[in-house]
């Protein structure tokens, strides 16, 4: 992008929106993604890409328009038509929008790793050929993709923001399969690709493939040993359907009326920290306001919820970062850095050693909500799911449907390994945002298995 | 600007930017090489299946063009809509939403093919949600997920006549605060068409992907139950069962001149008779298999490389008559209509699907409400189990938007066609 930095170029976008109460977002991906399947390179994409996001703030309402046309004609263009946006919504009489915020020091941290930024694609052929190796030397294929990214955000407002933050990340999954169909999952997130090692990720996920045929589980209740990304996923749904502000303002979040009360087992402390060892730092929200650390569950008592500018408005609060757009989303705000606190059990087998009959579960697959009050999901399993027996991890299961409340499981759950992963989602839709939560492995007494598949 | 390259004795590299001269292009082709280049070789790939040139501008019917329209003309249906929502304290979100996307977009390859695309999306649908006593329900118009879009202009908006449905939706939020659960058992269950469009896509579009059989989508979406040895043989379903993908369906989502890799639209019978007859395909899986594409790559943007994606798959229409003709012939079972929760395993094999709003059926006739209806089955079982589905003129076209595959992720727009149908012995009221 020239010599203009980000910065630079939203107070440019600003400027086409002058006189007006309004905020220019700028977010510049520039990412490399590698995918391969059956040990061999499938798809490789590199995005280098610029949006402006313009927003404007009239009576209460406000009205967005993007582009990715940085010259002034592409600006003015959107600024036109987020300024229309605004001005067609307070027709209608006032909004509940309460204005931009106002400017707040934001704190510099480490995520950000400039060799990452250098998006090398022999670091991906290098990874990809560690995977292809430690699965063949196991008599499997690897599935999976490596990827890494920069990506710088700046925002300035009409109101004096103005905040830069540029952060690098890297993520390697890897599948493990044998001919029959068996498979095994590990992946790895950090801000340094360096930090990312394929051949230990590729081990991970092929010891998770067991030379024996899986057996059936029936429906039931089992006691249960959930591995860190089977744990992130849970959490990752309580983020919308529990610590939403808005939602929990509309009576429509699975805390309504539980702020204060035992929600969870007093093993259960929940935070939201972009500051939290091991995690993915950010400087600040969607609105420009600083994500300051957020307890959510403390001892497994409720505490509360996130907001953004709006949320925070309706509830009579103040934003705590969490606004995932500018102007806060039309869903409300979110948790993007879920932490949960680590316990006492050294390892996952530790976990499982007061299990007589149980289920270890690797990872959760398609889960979805089915209560959003209760916090119901379900889900299946995938890439590793095993009978606990005698205290220890036994036979491979056939992949099993659970419909259960992830607040049920935190209530039910006994034990949490002290060491924690960063577990984050590969999807990556839209531009690019990668987010993760840092948590342990647990074990609940009770999991609820509603079907399964053979 | 994308750029797909397939370099000799490499895979493909795919280079994304917003730069588009000559400078900032020949700077992505280098990108594309590169990242080719540094992956290590895998087996030897197939040639593309070979396609003729296209050629030639392609654009979607527009009647109404949206974005000829003032704002206050595309807000006026909405903000009608989300005021006939409220009046009780118990609707505590009522949102009324359209969708007005054009799509302009220019191919070429090194194959020969230039041509220009216009596709120009329109659309809309309200909710609302009540909630009392810790039990939130939600109700939607004409359907949940932002409700009914086509490859249509504002007209398409104009006749779900948002505003004359939205007390009714609301009525009915708040009527299911009060109704009894979806009861536990195995029963009869007709679905309705917009409920049963999404039960096609997942259960059976998703399944016959070409890339997930031969397991190239393994590392995200999953694989199939399908082999590629089924085609031709594989029962899926009852007789009843007859599947299209049809990229040349007026109003579809997945309708198009030719799809992202220069193919031309088809049509082609997935399933007939019950029995698996092709599969969804591009270029690259259908080499693989020794079969011509069958028109289905499609990439969400600029930004992102061409994979195989669902047309619009749809069921065809069969001779049972109506909704009530399906109905009348049930003794004790459920109707479910609505979607609201959804989840399939990376095989899609085994499901669960909820929706908004059920009801008993009780001697052939509609009865009391049912809330947190809940269904699940696997399916092969399930679609054999496919005992009536309703005639044409209960067929209607269903777009879904934010069908997801692919890494980086994509976001597919397609369309299913399907009347309501009827399935015996189905596992229903799957709670807990």
């Amino acid at each position: 992008m020239s010599d203009e930095d980000e910065l630079g170029l939203a107070q440019r976008a600003l400027a086409h929106l002058e006189g007006d109460e309004a905020q220019a977002t700028v977010t510049r991906e520039r990412s490399l993604l590698a995918r391969f399947a059956r040990s061999a390179p499938t798809q490789a994409t590199a995005i280098d890409d610029i949006s402006v996001e313009l927003l404007c703030v009239l009576d209460g309402h406000t009205g967005a328009a993007s582009t990715n046309q940085i010259d002034e004609a592409g600006l003015a263009d959107a600024a036109g038509r987020a300024r229309a946006a605004a001005t067609a919504a307070a027709r209608h009489g006032y909004g509940t929008y309460p204005g931009l915020p106002k400017p707040v020091p934001i704190h510099p941290h480490d995520g950000y790793d400039s060799a990452t930024a250098s998006l090398d694609p022999s670091a991906a052929g290098a990874a990809l050929a560690a995977a292809f190796a430690r699965c063949a030397d196991a008599g499997l294929e690897a599935f999976g993709i490596w990827t890494a990214a920069e990506v710088t955000t700046a925002i300035a407002s009409s109101t004096g923001v103005r905040v830069t933050d540029a952060v690098t990340d890297a993520h390697m999954t890897v599948i493990a399969r044998g001919s029959d169909g068996r498979s095994g999952y590990a992946d790895a997130t950090a801000v340094a690709a360096a930090a990312i090692d394929a051949g230990a990720v590729s081990a991970a996920a092929a010891a998770k493939v067991s030379d024996e045929s899986p057996g059936p589980l029936a429906p039931g209740e089992y006691p249960v040993v959930l591995d860190h990304t089977a744990v992130g996923t849970l959490l990752g749904f309580l983020g919308s359907l529990a610590f939403n502000g808005l939602a929990h303002h509309e009576s429509r979040g699975a805390l309504c009326g539980a702020i204060g009360t035992m929600v969870a087992a007093p093993c259960i402390s929940v935070t939201d920290s972009t500051r939290a060892p091991g995690t993915l730092p950010r400087s600040f929200d969607a609105e420009g306001v600083p994500k300051l650390p957020l307890v959510l569950i403390a001892d497994g008592v409720a505490c509360g919820v996130a907001h953004d500018t709006r949320s925070a408005a309706l509830a009579g609060t103040v934003s705590t970062g969490h606004a995932l757009a500018p102007g806060g989303s039309p869903d409300g705000p979110e948790p993007t850095n879920l932490v949960l606190a680590g316990g006492d059990a050294a390892s996952v087998q530790e976990l499982c050693a007061p299990i007589e009959r149980g289920l270890f579960v690797t990872r959760f697959w398609y889960v979805n909500t089915v209560e959003p009050r209760h916090a119901l999901l379900t889900g299946m399993t995938r890439d590793g799911t095993f009978l606990i027996e005698d205290g220890v991890i036994g036979g491979p299961l056939h992949d099993v449907r659970f419909t259960d409340s992830a607040l049920r499981i935190l209530a039910a759950t006994e034990q949490l390994t002290s060491a924690r992963r960063l577990v984050s989602d590969s999807d990556l839709y839209g531009r690019r945002h990668a987010i993760g939560v840092l948590c342990p492995a647990l074990r609940a007494d009770a999991f609820r298995v509603s079907g399964g598949s053979a | 600007m994308g750029i797909r390259v397939a370099v000799p004795g490499c895979g493909f590299g795919f280079a994304a930017t917003r730069e588009a001269t000559k400078t900032g292009l020949e700077l992505a082709l280098a990108r594309a090489v590169a990242i080719a280049r540094a992956l290590p070789a895998g087996a030897r790939r197939p040639p593309l299946a070979a396609i003729p040139p296209a050629r030639g501008h392609w654009a979607s019917a527009c009647e109404v063009d949206p974005f000829a329209l003032s704002l206050d003309e595309r807000l006026a249906p909405l903000l009608a809509a989300e005021k006939g929502m409220h009046g009780d304290r118990r609707i505590v979100r009522g949102v009324a939403e359209s969708l007005a996307c054009r799509t302009i977009t220019a191919f070429a390859s090194s194959d020969g093919a230039a041509f220009t695309q216009e596709r120009t999306e329109c659309g809309g649908g309200i909710s609302a949600f009540a909630a009392a006593n810790g039990e939130l329900q939600r109700r939607s118009y004409p359907s949940a997920h932002g409700g009914s879009v086509a490859l249509a202009g504002h007209e398409h908006l104009l006749a779900l006549d948002l505003a004359a449905h939205a007390p009714r939706v609301a009525e009915e939020a708040l009527s299911l605060l009060e109704a009894p659960p979806c009861p536990a058992g195995r029963t009869t269950l007709v679905i309705g068409d917009e409920q049963l469009a999404l039960q096609i896509h997942e259960s059976i579009g998703h399944a016959l992907e070409l890339d997930r059989i031969l397991l190239g989508e393994a590392s995200y979406a999953g694989t199939s139950w399908v082999s590629p040895g089924d085609i031709g043989t594989l029962r899926y379903g009852s007789p009843l069962l007859a599947i299209s993908a049809d990229a040349t369906l007026p109003g579809g989502l997945g309708s198009f001149g030719w799809d992202d890799e220069g193919v031309a639209a088809q049509r082609t019978m997935l399933i007939d008779d019950g029995v698996v007859r092709a599969t969804l395909s591009d270029r690259q899986s259908g080499a693989a298999i020794g079969v011509a594409s069958g028109g289905a790559a499609r990439a969400d943007g600029f930004a992102r490389q061409p994979i195989v994606r669902m047309t619009n798959v749809s069921l065809e229409p069969g001779e049972a008559g109506t909704l009530e003709e399906l109905i009348a012939d049930v003794r004790t079972g459920v109707y479910m209509e609505t979607n609201s929760s959804w989840s399939i395993d990376d095989r899609r094999l085994n499901f669960q699907f909820g929706t908004e709003i059920g009801r008993e059926i009780r001697d052939g006739k509609l009865g009391r409400l049912l809330r947190n209806p809940t269904y699940a089955g696997v399916t092969p079982q399930f679609w054999r189990s496919l005992d009536a589905v309703a005639s044409a003129p209960a067929w209607r076209l269903w777009g879904l938007l934010d069908c997801g595959k692919g890494q980086p992720g994509q976001n597919a727009h397609v369309s299913h066609g399907t009347p309501p149908a009827r399935f015996r012995d189905v596992e229903v009221g799957v709670l807990r």
